[in-house]
């Protein structure tokens, strides 16, 4: 069990490392894919690797004279490793998702690798407007067309069906571990979560599917008898949160039971409809997508990410959520007051952990996760 | 945003100590925006519904339709005219909205609505009977919420988060304007193929609110009414380009204050006559000047370029700092790339396509090669030697791309200094960095002067 663990952390760890590693082996294209909602099927179906970019854990230098930092790590991160030629082994980015950090990043990138093609699309954000359908399909027809013009072949819609199938399989099998993890039958850390997930997102899937059918069947340890304080996770949009802020939640008392992390469950939870035609199928799939797993970066007016959440504490039996918000991450700071505010009206513990690219004072976070782990027991005691 | 120029305040210790000679037919326009505010004000006695929108310069189809319009920013900059947006943003922070949001969005959201509830308890900070709770107060809540964001994602969740203050009952219709990329090989200023597909996507979900208006006034639209206020907004903006171009002479007759200060009827103001006097007086006085040779600036020796949002706190203050070393900002990106920029877009018989046109092209819609592109074309035509570049903390969409057009400067012979600060929170600006940074760039540009 903990061999495939090991490759999927080493994976995760070096994303990119990953990528050149197939490429130098296939002699395939490998494509960067940017969060949070482009179908990286069509890019697989194209016969590509799509590997959805990471920030990474160098610090930032050089990107500091194409970027202001009061960014987002993870588009500060983007931007230096750009700029310091970590994206060289890629053939493409598939670009254009709604955030206006994004957006400028992607002009960084074009300026300063003027030979990478930018497949760029962007996303109707506003996913319950009469036209989201047609516009989302003619977007995805785009991209299509556009990844066609790159490998300078067809992509046939029997290879995007059948890459569908490959990717809701995985999708499928991690849930299955949520599943496991969330009835107490596995003992999975949140950082080997992570990096079940997180090696999804730019591993060759055949091999990722392989990998985790073989993990599913191996003898499973379960978690500790000793109680500990159950918990959510909630945020973290784009990027992964940082390995230390996830063994320290783990090490005050805390068992992360559920979340909603895009490394997590918000990347797993919807499958693409196999029978329908493929771009309407993709469509319905990016458009269904926030009906499910809230998403603050969408404008949606029946979605309450605060209702999702209260809903999904209560169904892992989690004792108390913890949000972990990226610093400058406008549309989770736009919508955090809301969950604040439910989550103290109900009366479920709740904290706030801000995180940054750099790191965070780690003894400070220690001492407030230990009074919130004290809090969330007393609180399931009383 | 008018309003701001006026705030009292000194002028900064700083240089030579001039001022900047600002134009007179400028106060026009705050009779029209205090008007226009009275009006908004009397919205509901008269019986009009109400639409809070942010965005674009949307306001005509509002206008052709008889309702009353409320622009958040425009909201957020008049309550901060009157000193009002710290109490707002203290509110918004203990609420929990994070000091770096959007500080126009943290001073709408956090004053205009939040407190308004609790101006009746006390509990804002503000008595009750206190000026600036008496003006809050008068705000006509809205009966429809229209988003219409080119470019800023961060405004569209501004909206979102409006719309379920409200208590998610009052009707919002979000308007898509989406980035022109320009990646493909016909892309250009106004051409090209995603230039033509995006006009139309964007004029059909114009259409599409012209419905949702009627749908929430149970009254047909009136599209020749639309061009009859399009009529006015065309020549009006004509008159403002003709102004602008006025201000390639030497020295400059106004200054890019002037154009700042010349935004807001332009951008929320009813399209009737007194636009177009407004612009009628603006472009008499510029022409004057410029045949008296009087600048906007006394013995203008540099000429600059303003690129980021305006710092609103520091309108007239900023002004007199560059005055008072010589330096005329003459244009601007925001200024002078918005803002019914290309009238003649608009067939005033079919109004609407045009109309989606000239919100596409707001100065941050652009990918960046086009609009440095047309940066450039800007700084050429009025004989730019330095750019202002203000990193406005809270304003990703328009600091994007700042570092690009700094390097784009540089490359044409043109010196570059950025400065921090913010549209509508005040904490940011730092002023001795701009004196410090400002002094020295007047200086490379001297010595440049002098190699010349």
């Amino acid at each position: 069990m903990e061999d495939v663990l090991d490759l999927f952390e080493d994976v995760a760890a070096d994303s990119l490392g990953y990528a050149r590693r197939w490429k130098e082996e296939t002699g395939g294209r490998v494509i960067g894919v940017l969060p949070m909602h482009f179908p990286a099927e069509l890019a697989h179906a194209a016969g590509a690797l799509p590997v959805i970019l990471q920030e990474d854990e160098e610090p930032i230098t050089i990107g500091h004279k194409s970027v202001f930092n009061f960014y987002c790590g993870f588009n500060r991160s983007l931007i230096d490793q750009a700029l310091r030629g970590k994206f060289s082994g890629l053939d493409a980015i598939m670009f254009g998702d709604h955030c206006v950090q994004l957006l400028g990043t992607a002009d960084v990138i074009r300026a300063n690798i003027p030979g990478l093609p930018i497949l760029f699309n962007q996303l109707c954000s506003i996913i319950d407007a009469e036209w989201a359908l047609a516009e989302t399909e003619r977007t995805f027809q785009q991209l299509w067309k556009e990844l066609e013009t790159l490998i300078g072949r067809k992509i046939d819609e029997a290879d995007v069906r059948a890459s569908i199938r490959l990717f809701n399989r995985d999708r499928g099998l991690m849930r299955r571990l949520y599943d496991l993890r969330r009835n107490g039958q596995i003992a999975l850390s949140a950082r080997q979560m992570q990096a079940v997930v997180k090696s999804s997102m730019v591993m060759d899937k055949a091999q990722h599917c392989a990998l985790l059918e073989r993990f599913l069947t191996q003898k499973r340890s379960e978690p500790s008898a000793v109680r500990s304080v159950r918990v959510f996770l909630s945020g973290h949009l784009c990027h992964a949160p940082k390995l230390d802020i996830l063994d320290l939640i783990e090490t005050c008392g805390g068992r992360v039971v559920d979340d909603d992390l895009y490394h997590g469950f918000r990347f797993i939870f919807a499958d693409i409809d196999e029978q329908a035609p493929p771009v309407r199928a993709l469509a319905d799939w990016y458009l269904s997508r926030n009906r499910k797993v809230p998403c603050p970066t969408r404008a949606v007016k029946g979605a309450d990410w605060e209702q999702y959440l209260l809903k999904a504490v209560a169904d892992c039996r989690a004792d108390g959520l913890i949000v972990l918000m990226a610093k400058f991450c406008e549309p989770h700071m736009f919508f955090y007051p809301e969950i604040k505010e439910a989550f103290e009206r109900r009366g479920v513990p709740h904290l706030l952990v801000e995180t940054e690219h750099e790191g965070v004072a780690l003894e400070a976070l220690k001492t407030r996760l230990e009074t919130f782990m004290e809090i969330t027991r007393r609180a399931v005691a009383a | 945003m008018l309003n701001l120029v006026d705030r009292p305040g000194p002028s900064p210790i700083f240089g030579n100590g001039e001022r900047a000679n600002r134009l007179q037919s400028t106060r026009f326009g705050g009779k029209l925006v205090n008007a226009y505010w009275e009006s908004l004000f009397r919205a509901k006695e008269e019986g009009k519904k109400v639409v809070w929108y942010n965005g674009t310069y949307i306001p005509p189809f509002f206008h052709a339709h008889d309702l009353a319009w409320v622009h958040g920013e425009a909201w957020s900059a008049y309550l901060a005219a009157k000193h009002g947006e710290m109490p707002a943003q203290k509110a918004g922070e203990q609420r929990g909205y994070d000091r770096e949001l959007c500080s126009y969005a943290r001073t709408h959201i956090g004053q205009a609505l939040i407190d308004l509830g609790k101006l009746k308890d006390g509990t804002l900070g503000i008595a009750p009977d206190d000026e600036r709770a008496v003006t809050m107060a008068k705000l006509p809540p809205p009966d429809m919420i229209i988003n219409a964001y080119p470019y800023c994602s961060s405004g569209q969740q501004w909206d979102d988060i409006t719309y379920r203050l409200f208590g998610k009952k009052v009707p919002m219709f979000t308007v898509s304007i989406p980035l022109l990329w320009g990646g493909r090989p016909d892309a250009g200023y106004l051409r090209g193929e995603e230039w033509e597909q995006r006009s139309r996507y964007v004029a059909d979900q114009l259409v599409a609110m012209t419905r949702f208006l009627e749908e929430h006034t149970g009254r047909k639209y009136n599209f020749d009414r639309l061009s009859e206020v399009m009529g006015y907004v065309k020549k009006a903006a004509r008159l403002r380009l003709e102004a602008m171009d006025l201000c390639t002479a030497t020295p400059s007759p106004a200054s890019f204050f002037d154009w700042i200060v010349s935004i807001a009827p332009v951008n929320f103001l009813p399209g009737d006559q007194n636009l177009v006097t407004y612009f009628e007086g603006v472009k008499a006085e510029i022409k004057e000047r410029a045949e008296r040779g009087i600048g906007a600036v006394k013995d203008e020796k540099y000429r600059l370029f303003f690129d980021g949002m305006m710092n609103w706190n520091k309108v007239g203050w900023l002004a007199d700092k560059f005055a008072a070393v010589n330096a005329c900002v003459v244009a601007g990106r925001y200024t002078h790339m918005s803002f019914w920029q290309e009238p003649e877009l608009i067939d005033l018989d079919e109004p609407v396509l045009g109309m989606a046109q000239n919100y596409l092209i707001c100065p941050n819609n652009h990918g960046a090669p086009i609009m440095i592109g047309e940066i450039e074309r800007i700084c050429d035509k009025f004989g730019i030697g330095g750019m202002v570049m203000h990193a406005s903390r809270t304003c990703r969409g328009m600091t994007n791309s700042q570092f690009l057009i700094a390097e784009s400067a540089k490359r044409n012979g043109r010196q570059a200094l950025f400065f921090e600060g913010d549209v509508a929170d005040e904490s940011f600006y730092k002023d001795e960095l701009l004196n410090t940074r400002l002094e020295a760039m007047i200086e490379s540009m001297e010595a440049q002067r002098r190699a010349a």
